[in-house]
């Protein structure tokens, strides 16, 4: 292996400018390759927290709820209708891909902010959450947990701090950012069962604790489409399925943009498997012209008593080390690449409020380390066949020039 | 010793199918110079190439010291090339890329042969060659006669039992075609093994224990 590693090394070394040529170009595709990944998975992350932050698609709430719908869909209403926990998980809906819900309580005298203030008191299931947590631009490097709460954009104390509602300790886990939308700033956000803990304290109409706090109930959910629904279909589909909830729409025009940016993603994707694709072809073409040009030392090397594997292997060795030598030039000249554009359309996309989510370090390095070793991959099945082609002559047709 | 059976090798043409050999009955006993010697185009080089294993015979057997070479496996056959044959070629051969003393620890190398063992039968071989100073030196950077002492060495890095060499000094000058065939036929007498040159210089081939003349693919009586 050592000999046929050195032979392929300095079979490299022969024709420095070809080698070097080689190189560049598989640098290039592997460099798009790992640059296009990267962000195509970046974007991908970041439009998802960017698109929740614009809230959900329509809201389903109680059907005699009134309803104050904003242009965002990031909380419910207050109100004192409410419906069972489970009603979309219960029925699961096909045009519906995720249904969060939520609890809202609006109080007075509950200790947060001036004496006769109005409180939103808002509970949400971190599981299935997409409106309240995209919106986090600080928290506590842990889990949520029961006890712990989220202050709106407008509201402001130190993270970790005790914050007394009701007169029961609870403790600042986060803080969300400015949304322009009233109730989602101003709102005290907290687990159901945190919420639920404070139905003692709470009184609404008639001196008793609103319905909403009471465990299995909500004051509604807000809904995102399945891939391909049209907000029709899923209207359509809730009203005829759940009982007693009315259907609040928010802008169409995200949800299509959501769904086309999908497609588009995928159309990236299948440009860079053609891409990788074009490069093995021309790395097979290119060996097949060494093979030419080298087949009197191959035969050379048959007749001395080299075997096939060793031919084959030599010819694959070579390519793999100039091809994942490319690969690897590739990925560093994609990082340089992703250096500029972090600096040019991260910037522009945080200016319009779309947050950049670069793909976290372990992934990239995944990515990075796949595509030099798809490059390499490329490089051994591209030599393959001209290698094994030349393996089958004989030595006397080799060392001749008839190979 | 060499035994070939009814040696025929034929290459398909624009004009059709032509015999380079035409179905060659030889022996050539352990340890003889044997000279092949014919006109160009006669036929010797096909022969020696399905002696030496390199090019499959239309039909035939070639048998050296017992074992019939053509039915061996590709990678048996290799082995057989790599342990059993050393080649002198009529073209410079070595590779390019390599030391003189890479070139010549080669064949070793691929037989598998661990790298200091080899290397020290080079350098030995390289100097009984007189090329003990050019261990490090490239091709380029030696002359014809003397890459073609370096070929002679590494045809003989792993003992083989028969050399055969084609025209091994038809690009030199007239010295050093004399210092190059005082170097194969003295490996023929102190180590006794069988040379089989090819060539169409009859004053090289006058030296032979055996002379078998080639035309038009046969033997010529």
């Amino acid at each position: 292996m050592r000999l046929l590693a050195s032979l392929a090394l300095q079979n490299l070394g022969r024709r420095k400018a070809r080698s070097l040529l080689l190189i560049m170009a598989v640098a290039v595709a592997s460099g798009v390759v790992f640059t296009g990944a990267t962000l195509m998975r970046s974007i991908d992350s970041s439009m998802a927290v960017g698109f929740t932050r614009l809230g959900a698609d329509m809201m389903a709430v109680p059907e005699g709820a009134l309803t104050n719908i904003t242009a965002a869909l990031l909380t419910v209403e207050p109100t004192d209708l409410v419906l069972d926990r489970d009603l979309f998980a219960r029925a699961g809906i096909a045009s519906v891909s995720r249904a969060a819900p939520q609890k809202i309580a609006r109080v007075e005298h509950s200790g947060i902010g001036s004496h006769h203030d109005s409180v939103d008191l808002i509970g949400f299931d971190p599981t299935l959450d997409f409106t309240v947590q995209p919106w986090l631009v600080e928290k506590i490097n842990r889990d949520m947990r029961p006890g712990d709460v989220i202050l709106g954009a407008a509201r402001d104390a130190p993270l970790g701090s005790e914050l007394l509602i009701f007169g029961k300790p609870h403790t600042i886990y986060g803080r969300l950012g400015k949304t322009g939308v009233g109730t989602h700033e101003r709102g005290v956000f907290m687990t159901f069962d945190t919420l639920e803990a404070l139905a003692g304290s709470v009184r609404g109409h008639g001196g008793r604790p609103p319905a909403v706090l009471q465990k299995g109930k909500v004051s509604g959910f807000l809904v995102e489409l399945a891939p391909g629904a049209t907000p029709l279909q899923a209207r359509f589909a809730i009203l005829s399925t759940l009982k007693g909830v009315k259907v609040v729409s928010g802008d169409s025009t995200m949800s299509g943009i959501r769904q086309g940016l999908a497609a588009l993603l995928n159309g990236i994707l299948a440009l860079m498997v053609l891409m990788f694709a074009s490069t093995a072809l021309m790395v097979s073409v290119l060996f097949s012209a060494i093979v030419t040009e080298r087949r009197g030392e191959l035969g050379l090397l048959k007749a001395i008593g080299a075997r096939r594997g060793q031919i084959v292997g030599m010819m694959v060795i070579e390519a793999v080390i100039a091809t994942g030598a490319g690969g690897l030039l590739g990925v560093a000249l994609g990082v340089l690449v992703m250096r500029l554009y972090e600096r040019s359309l991260v910037y522009y996309l945080e200016n319009i409020g779309v947050p950049f989510v670069w793909l976290d370090g372990p992934r990239i390095v995944i990515v990075a380390v796949a595509a030099v070793v798809m490059a390499s991959i490329i490089g051994a099945l591209g030599s393959l066949y001209p290698a094994w082609r030349a393996s089958r002559r004989d030595p006397y047709d080799l060392v001749r020039g008839e190979g | 010793m060499l035994t070939c059976r009814s040696l025929r090798k034929d290459y398909v043409t624009e004009r059709g199918e032509v015999a380079a050999v035409a179905g060659i009955d030889l022996e050539i006993a352990a340890g003889r110079y044997a000279a092949i010697i014919g006109r160009s185009g006669s036929g010797k080089s096909s022969l020696m190439a399905m002696i030496g294993g390199l090019s499959r015979p239309s039909q035939g057997q070639v048998s050296v010291d017992g074992t019939d070479i053509w039915s061996l496996s590709e990678n048996a056959l290799a082995a057989f090339r790599n342990k059993r044959i050393g080649y002198v070629f009529q073209f410079a051969s070595l590779l390019p890329t390599l030391r003189l003393v890479d070139n010549v620890a080669l064949p070793a190398m691929l037989g598998g042969a661990r790298s200091s063992a080899p290397y020290a039968r080079a350098a030995a071989l390289l100097g009984q060659m007189g090329l003990g100073d050019h261990l490090d030196a490239y091709p380029s950077e030696v002359s014809a006669g003397e890459q073609r002492r370096a070929v002679i060495a590494r045809a003989l890095i792993n003992e083989p039992a028969l050399i055969l060499a084609d025209e091994p000094t038809s690009d030199l000058d007239e010295q050093t075609e004399i210092e190059i065939m005082d170097e194969l036929l003295a490996v023929n007498r102190e180590r006794g093994t069988t040379l089989i040159l090819v060539t169409h210089n009859l004053a090289l081939a006058e030296q032979a224990e055996q002379i078998v003349h080639i035309a038009h693919g046969a033997i010529v009586p």
